[in-house]
């Protein structure tokens, strides 16, 4: 920590962001090689994922936090129905370490999607807790080892549905639909 | 009450309408609806994104507290509530809550497109109409409607309970006569009861 302080004072100026995210990258390519997890590379303009599997990503997340990388920006997931694939991505990057500060690099896995189950991340990185509760109700993904699993922001039924699968049929509403009559006649 | 009349508060006016009262010139029922338009309080409660809008139209430069409004924290010294944009379906149920502590006889006005009929989320799995949540008594469109719109709103509002002598007759009745338009609490807060972790 005081040693990732010390750097960043002597940091000038910003970077452009694929200085930024290639730096990113090579550190968190490194810190996967190091312990041995294997991975495939997933990119595209402005972003890069890492995906591993389901059974080495607690180690790949342990790895890239000593690597430098301290927090989880963002977790989601993708609904692939025609592979039966469920891919979660964490987007992690660095408030301390200013070589790598702003470089967003996902670890990515999949997950079949009859049964997606995958360990939490949580215990690597707290703040992922909120964002898995939000895929937990969005697309059904459960979390191994989570503090505190339960919905967030939707309400229980609605979230037995999961809203964001790409088979949930959202309800199409005419403008007159559940106005009372005594509204609609004015 | 004519129309387009801004109602500003007035210490002379004020002074002169106390006079009349104790002689007995004007009746009680005028004095509570004036009273009443020049004490409301709205409760903020942050809803969606409208509510920057809203802070705005109290803040120092478009000023609401000048028509007699301002701003308080605690729905038991209020009487006027001002759902800020889109209600969520869990959200509904704070709205609710917060509604029904509020002392009678309170007023609503709902703000923003998302707040007349979805707007922005229109068709959207999880949003609500406030008008089921809790009865309103003016819309305000816009996305999001500016201050100058909040503003007039609030003066609108004061103008209907001057001159329908809502408050009064409210009081008189004990209740909103369009209170029971509303669908049920349960029907918004039912998901409080369900225990901790839900079975997926
Ligand atoms: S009307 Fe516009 S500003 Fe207001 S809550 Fe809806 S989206 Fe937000």
């Amino acid at each position: 920590m005081v040693e990732a302080r010390e750097r960043a004072e002597g940091v000038v100026g910003p970077r452009r962001y694929e200085e930024v995210l290639k730096a990113a990258r090579s550190r968190a390519e490194e810190a996967l090689r190091a312990v041995g997890v294997s991975f495939s590379i997933e990119e595209g303009k402005g972003f890069v994922d890492l995906v591993v599997d389901v059974d080495s990503v607690v180690r790949a997340a342990e790895a890239l936090k000593a690597a430098g990388f301290d927090h989880v920006v963002s977790v989601t997931a993708v609904d692939y129905p025609k592979r039966k694939q469920i891919k979660v991505a964490y987007h992690v990057t660095s408030y301390l370490d200013p070589e790598i500060a702003g470089g967003i690099v996902g670890l990515a896995v999949y997950l079949p999607r009859a049964s997606p189950e995958m360990p939490s991340l949580t215990s690597v990185w707290v703040s992922a807790e909120f964002m898995e509760r939000e895929v937990y109700e969005f697309f059904g993904v459960h979390f191994r080892g989570h503090p505190d699993l339960r919905p967030l922001l939707l309400v229980p039924e609605l979230a037995e549905k999961h809203p964001l699968r790409k088979d949930f049929v959202v309800r199409e509403e005419s403008i007159y639909e559940g106005v009372p009559e005594r509204v609609r006649r004015g | 009450m004519e129309e387009g009349r801004v109602y500003l508060g007035n210490l002379d006016v004020a002074a002169k309408r106390a006079r009349d009262i104790l002689l007995g010139k004007i009746k009680l029922e005028k004095v509570v609806d004036w009273a009443n338009a020049f004490s409301l309080w709205p409760v903020h409660l942050t809803t969606s994104c409208c509510s920057t809008e809203f802070a705005a139209t109290f803040g120092p430069r478009f000023d609401g507290e000048q028509f007699g409004a301002l701003p308080w924290v605690g729905p038991r010294q209020t009487n006027l509530i001002v759902i800020e944009g889109t209600v969520t379906r869990k959200m509904a149920c704070a709205v609710r809550v917060t509604w029904e502590q509020m002392p009678h006889p309170k007023f609503a006005i709902a703000m923003g497109a998302c707040a007349l009929d979805g707007g922005l989320f229109y068709n959207s799995y999880n949003v609500v109409r406030p008008w089921e949540v809790i009865p309103i008594d003016i819309y305000i469109p816009g996305c999001p409607p500016r201050p100058e719109s909040v503003a007039r709103a609030i003066v609108e509002l004061q103008r209907r309970i001057r001159s329908r002598r809502v408050a009064s007759s409210w009081i008189r009745e004990g209740w909103r006569p369009d209170r029971d338009y509303v669908a049920p609490k349960e029907d918004y807060c039912s998901w409080q009861r369900t225990s901790s972790p839900v079975p997926l």
